[in-house]
């Protein structure tokens, strides 16, 4: 059996294996805290998961 | 008068007798029967298990509850089933044994005329040798296994502080595991939580799962409409993995842990060995090894119960491969196709295939998510059931009220990192959660409904719920009005 435990963290970014994933910029990770635009987003999403739920009841009747 | 048995009061058994309860009149009895004396509100273990909350801020005591409600509790677990009656009675009956402390060990049986089997999950940690608390990794799948891996985790954190690193990981212990999204919040609550301890750069953080991607979560993952593209769930998770300088082993099984190491199978056939300090790995789950008996008490468990211990329903169980699965295999009314007063709600019906694609390794291993039935589609199916047996004591032939997890959505806050102005949370829903092709060609499900976004109000939202849904399951004034 092999030791291949993940590469240590002192190894360079490229070397990792989320080298190849997608990483926000600051300024979208700025947008996820950012506290008038994350009230909004409070309201929108909240709004479509009433929306999901509503149509998740909806007809089961047989 | 009728008497309705629920076997569980988890989320779906709870839904279900609460239910019942409020729709039947007085003169019909309502009986739940639950091995545990407390209720868990699960989906906030994990908050437990980084030390955010104790255990009492996540569970309360069932009895005075039902007391109030006018539900007999009875502590005790399901032990078998005689849904033919027996030689005293042609009424059928469950065999219960009680759990609690006073009358621990004694066996009765209930008659009913409507059972719901809703006893969840037994939690299967001997599938795997070493795993599990008590032996060498730990779990957050209740309330008390979460308080011991919170101990665990601060006393990593206190040795973190004296300037030693630590290996994480994060995950499921076996390749047949579902509750992917469990294991997802733990690991960036962790993640969240080593940071607000100022010990992250000290730490080594690996999520190991049987997922064929990340973000799969044993749902074949979903597909969102953003920034102009339609992007699978595996982007995302990707993404906030890297964010965080989290690692992942995907497509893994655990075939043993020891102390600091697990012993990990990849479907390509590769042995590895995977150390750690600290390991939180959830168990594969199973059906509670309830036993059914005929009036002539020949053995008919396997009439009612699939081999993997949980309840057979109206679904297609004919074995078939994946490019052949079909919404319509998924069971509606979660009647057992034997006894019509009898059905099965939550996780305790058994699925008749997975919703993610099987893999098996080269020998046959199968490393694969088995399909999640916790949260929003266990209350719903334990409200439809309630009200279907509701509509059948009122002379209704057959179940009236359809849960199909291929018609239904499903709404999920996936925690990832608690702080009131800087967490941030994973606000998804999938509609619907069982993939259906023949409506929706391209994905399964409808984009327009199927959506997912990360940041602070998804915080907001799953501390809401976390209240709304604790409130709901204390059966307080106007409860019924709170959405499943």
């Amino acid at each position: 059996m092999s030791e291949t435990a993940p590469p240590p963290q002192s190894l360079p970014p490229h070397l990792r294996p989320w080298f190849y994933a997608t990483k926000p910029t600051r300024w979208t990770r700025f947008w996820r805290t950012f506290l008038p635009w994350q009230l909004v987003r409070f309201a929108v999403i909240n709004v479509k998961m009433m929306i999901l739920i509503w149509r998740s009841h909806r007809g089961r009747k047989r | 008068m009728a008497r309705i048995v629920v076997l569980g009061a988890g989320v779906a058994g709870h839904t279900a007798a609460a239910f019942l309860r409020r729709w039947l009149p007085n003169r019909d009895e309502v009986t739940v029967v639950s091995p545990m004396a407390e209720y868990n509100w699960i989906p906030s273990n994990i908050w437990v298990g980084v030390g955010l909350l104790k255990k009492r801020q996540v569970v309360f005591p069932l009895a005075p509850v039902y007391r109030r409600a006018g539900i007999d509790f009875r502590q005790a677990r399901a032990v078998a089933l005689w849904p033919e009656g027996d030689a005293q009675s042609a009424t059928p009956a469950v065999e219960i044994e009680w759990t609690r402390e006073d009358r621990r060990g004694e066996r009765e049986k209930i008659r009913y005329d409507f059972l719901v089997n809703a006893t969840g999950p037994k939690l299967n940690f001997e599938a795997t040798p070493g795993l599990g608390p008590g032996k060498h990794s730990y779990s957050v799948c209740t309330a008390d296994h979460a308080e011991e891996t919170a101990r665990a985790f601060l006393e990593e954190v206190e040795r973190m502080r004296r300037g030693e690193r630590r290996k994480f990981v994060v995950g499921v212990g076996h390749g047949a595991c579902t509750c992917e999204g469990a294991a997802f919040e733990y690991i960036v609550n962790l993640e969240f939580e080593l940071r607000a301890h100022g010990v992250r750069d000290r730490a080594e953080i690996l999520y190991l799962t049987n997922e064929y991607e990340l973000g799969d979560f044993g749902i074949d993952g979903v597909h969102i409409r953003r920034g102009g593209y339609i992007t699978p769930s595996k982007i995302f998770h990707e993404s906030l993995f890297a964010e965080r300088g989290i690692d992942w082993l995907t497509r893994a099984h655990v075939r043993g842990v020891e102390a600091g190491r697990a012993d990990v199978l990849t479907l390509d056939g590769e042995e590895r060995e995977v150390r750690f300090d600290f390991a939180m790995l959830l168990p594969p789950f199973r059906g509670v090894d309830m036993k059914a008996y005929a009036r002539d008490g020949a053995d008919i468990t396997d009439r009612i119960f699939a081999p993997n211990g949980f309840m057979k329903v109206d679904a297609d169980y004919t074995a078939k491969p994946y490019e052949q699965w079909r919404a319509r295999d998924w069971p509606r009314y979660y009647q057992s196709p034997a006894y019509e007063n009898l059905f099965a709600a939550g996780i305790a019906f058994a699925p008749p295939h997975p919703i993610s694609r099987l893999r098996t390794t080269a020998d046959g291993m199968m490393i694969s998510p088995a399909p999640p039935r916790t949260g929003m589609p266990s209350a719903m199916i334990g409200k439809a059931v309630a009200a279907s047996i509701v509509d059948m004591l009122r002379g209704a032939k057959k179940p009236t009220h359809a849960a199909s997890m291929a018609e239904m959505g499903a709404a999920c806050v996936a925690s990832a990192g608690a702080n009131p102005f800087t967490g941030t949370a994973a606000s998804i829903t999938v509609f619907p959660i069982v993939p259906d092709y023949e409506r929706y060609p391209e994905y399964g499900r409808d984009l327009n409904y199927t959506f997912g976004e990360i940041g602070l109000a998804g915080h907001w939202i799953k501390i809401l719920l976390h209240h709304m849904f604790l409130y709901k399951a204390r059966l307080r004034p106007g409860w019924w009005m709170i959405p499943e």
